[in-house]
């Protein structure tokens, strides 16, 4: 199940995702928390510790490369493996829900 | 079409193959990211419903957004409901545009002094915040068991 939780800025949208990935996770499902935010703040309704956010490395813009395929340089595709960004980037938290900030590669180059 | 958001949806897509995870994709504000970005690889938009005109507006669209993506499931979550005037106001507008409300989540001081304090939410004892985001959790596995018998 692939959940996105969207609304206006300041609506709760962040509690509730951070509460929903570690109650489903509580339920005994396996959860990926993705923080598509620019400015990420799920890492801290999810529980991580304060200590431990420095430690969070968000997704570099590295695992994007031009396409070969397109003479403009602008489509990008991926420079690694999906597995290797997940078992490089993925932060381990608290039930075991693991997190990917993933707000700097979405918006490298972006318009 | 921003190759960067290409990527991501791929990657996010990626990681997704197997089915028995769940994920749970934190949104940017802006609608212009849900219009280009994940929502190809996002079976589930939850919607917060707020009581007060704009939240509401900027639902709205979020909502049309999310159906013209093909998103299988748009939902919407009422949140920081503090009274019942505030409950009837967001069933009003769920029911007029035909938005299925599948929680009611009470304000709750509490998730700003977590805030503060820099604690998860969900460490809050007898919240009946946390109590509405479990019935929530419930009915999407619920939901995700019917969908995978089908």
């Amino acid at each position: 199940m692939r959940i996105a939780i969207a609304g206006k800025g300041g609506t709760g949208k962040t509690t509730i995702a951070g509460t929903l990935a570690r109650l489903i996770a509580r339920r005994g499902r396996p959860v990926w928390a993705i923080d598509a935010d620019s400015n990420p703040n799920l890492a801290v309704t999810l529980g991580v510790p304060r200590e431990a956010h420095a430690g969070l490395t968000p997704v570099p813009r590295t695992i994007l490369r031009d396409d070969p395929a397109d003479g403009t340089g602008k489509r990008k595709i991926l420079a690694v493996t999906a597995s290797d960004v997940v078992e490089q980037y993925g932060f381990q938290g608290p039930d075991n829900v693991r997190l990917l900030l993933m707000g700097r590669v979405d918006h490298a180059g972006a318009g | 079409m921003c190759g960067a958001h290409a990527a991501v949806r791929h990657l996010i897509g990626g990681i997704l193959e197997d089915q028995a995870h769940v994920t749970v994709v934190d949104m940017e504000a802006g609608l212009e990211h849900l219009s280009r970005a994940t929502g190809r690889h996002v079976d589930t938009l939850l919607v917060t419903l707020e009581p007060y005109y704009k939240a509401l507006e900027t639902s709205r669209r979020a909502v049309i957004l999310g159906r013209e993506l093909g998103i299988g499931r748009v939902v919407g979550i009422g949140n920081k409901i503090r009274d019942a005037g505030d409950a009837a106001a967001v069933r009003r507008f769920a029911a007029a545009h035909d938005i299925p409300l599948v929680a009611e989540v009470p304000f709750d001081e509490a998730v700003r002094r977590s805030d503060l304090d820099g604690t998860a939410f969900i460490d809050v004892p007898d919240s009946t915040a946390v109590r509405a985001i479990d019935g929530l959790a419930g009915w999407l596995l619920a939901e995700d068991a019917a969908a995978r018998r089908h």
